[in-house]
């Protein structure tokens, strides 16, 4: 059995250096995940993987072992975006070429032609609309969505009340569905009530 | 349980949070309430949409983290210090000389040595620049050659640049290929959504001329 995240950070802040690139093995990909939906595809993403990191390492010292480790590097990863993303504000992040390859990745098997195009399309809208949502909704909705956080760790990544993840959650789908009904998408439409 | 209340608990529901008594009650609601139910279901085809957006395979890993390696470095470091130290308090050195490096390990020849070194080193010095003196004079490197070279440089220039233009080409047509795909596929799309408008327009129109038609006969 692997040993958990505050195992290995024991393990570190007892002087075993490897502990940490265990970590970086096992949160490397999340939070690259994490980060390129949180501020859009380029490279940027690998750059703030590794600053995450970094200041993690020079940190992990004084963690205290009372919080969990996941929900200290979500934060981490969290305030490294909110920097960047206030020194670049106004640029565009999203591009064609890139959110392309996003869409290619989600094709099934043997997909047609059509498929693919429809596949990149949707797969753009919602990177646009997820991209649209204020920050504070935006942060919720990855963490819930894509990075699969409970509520609670998501309520202790960003320090605020459970109830201000949900209400955040909420208002945040109820924009995303909103946005991409109004570019054509019907699949989170509500039904209309039937007329007697 | 109400509406508001089933907004309330509804994300535990929607992620599989809800604990089984709040799941019992809010699907006790959302079977007599269809407003709730329809959003209940909205937010879920929603979320299928949502995952549609995947990270691209080409996030490759970074190199892997130094931190392991961190002490053996810092040693390997502390080890070449020390031994360029070592050397130089010994009088060692290193020159480049005649194109090539020299090392020397300890300390310079002392006394009489070293005025013999310095003239052995003005005397080759001397024969280097006479020689240089002799090959520039002499018409060995003379125009029909220079120009082979230019030419034969310019031709490796043009190819490289034509590579690489082949492939940038190669690479637009691609894009724009995909481009018009999708954009057929769009105006596709319109066409029919304007077919069918257009046809249920002249249905009504046609069934509306039929009742004037009717009611002009009953006069």
């Amino acid at each position: 059995m692997s040993p958990s995240d505050e195992e290995l950070v024991e393990r570190f802040q007892n002087g075993e250096a490897s502990a940490f690139d265990a970590l970086v093995h096992r949160w490397e990909r999340k939070l690259q995940g994490a980060i390129y939906r949180l501020i859009g595809p380029g490279e940027d993403v690998r750059d703030l993987s590794q600053e995450t990191l970094l200041k993690a390492y020079r940190g992990l010292g004084t963690f205290k072992k009372e919080a969990r480790f996941s929900s200290w590097l979500y934060q981490i990863a969290l305030n490294v975006c909110r920097d960047r993303m206030r020194r670049t504000r106004g640029k565009s992040y999203v591009s064609f070429d890139e959110l392309s390859e996003a869409g290619e990745a989600a094709g099934g098997a043997d997909p047609s032609a059509l498929d693919l195009i429809e596949a990149r399309d949707l797969s753009r809208q919602v990177a646009a609309a997820v991209a649209a949502l204020p920050e504070e909704q935006r942060e919720v909705v990855v963490l819930k969505e894509y990075q699969g956080l409970t509520f609670l760790e998501i309520a202790e990544t960003l320090d605020v009340p459970l109830s201000t993840v949900k209400t955040r959650l909420y208002r945040g789908l109820g924009q995303l569905r909103q946005q991409l009904v109004r570019q054509g998408i019907r699949g989170g439409a509500p039904v209309p009530a039937p007329t007697s | 349980m109400d509406c508001d209340a089933f907004r309330d608990e509804m994300m535990d529901l929607l992620y599989g949070e809800a604990s089984p008594a709040v799941a019992r009650r809010l699907e006790e609601h959302q079977a007599t309430c269809r407003e709730c139910r329809d959003e209940l279901a909205s937010f879920r085809r929603l979320r299928r949409d949502l995952a549609t957006w995947h990270v691209p395979p080409g996030l490759a890993r970074a190199p892997a983290f130094l931190s392991s390696a961190r002490p053996y470095l810092a040693a390997a470091a502390a080890l070449v210090l020390l031994v360029l130290g070592g050397l130089a308090a010994r009088g060692s050195e290193v020159r480049y000389e005649n194109g090539r490096f020299a090392f020397r390990l300890g300390s310079a020849p002392q006394g009489d040595a070293l005025p013999a070194a310095l003239a052995a080193q003005a005397e080759r010095h001397q024969r280097e620049i006479q020689a240089l003196r002799t090959a520039l004079g002499s018409p060995r490197m003379d125009e029909e050659q220079t120009l082979r070279k230019v030419q034969k440089m310019i031709a490796e220039s043009e190819a490289r640049q034509g590579a690489f233009l082949n492939a940038a080409l190669s690479r637009l047509e691609e894009r724009a290929q995909t481009r018009r795909q999708y954009d057929l596929a769009q105006v596709g799309a319109g066409l029919s959504y304007l077919d069918g408008k257009a046809g249920l327009q002249a249905a009504r129109t046609t069934e509306l001329m039929g009742h004037v038609l009717q009611a002009s006969q009953r006069k």
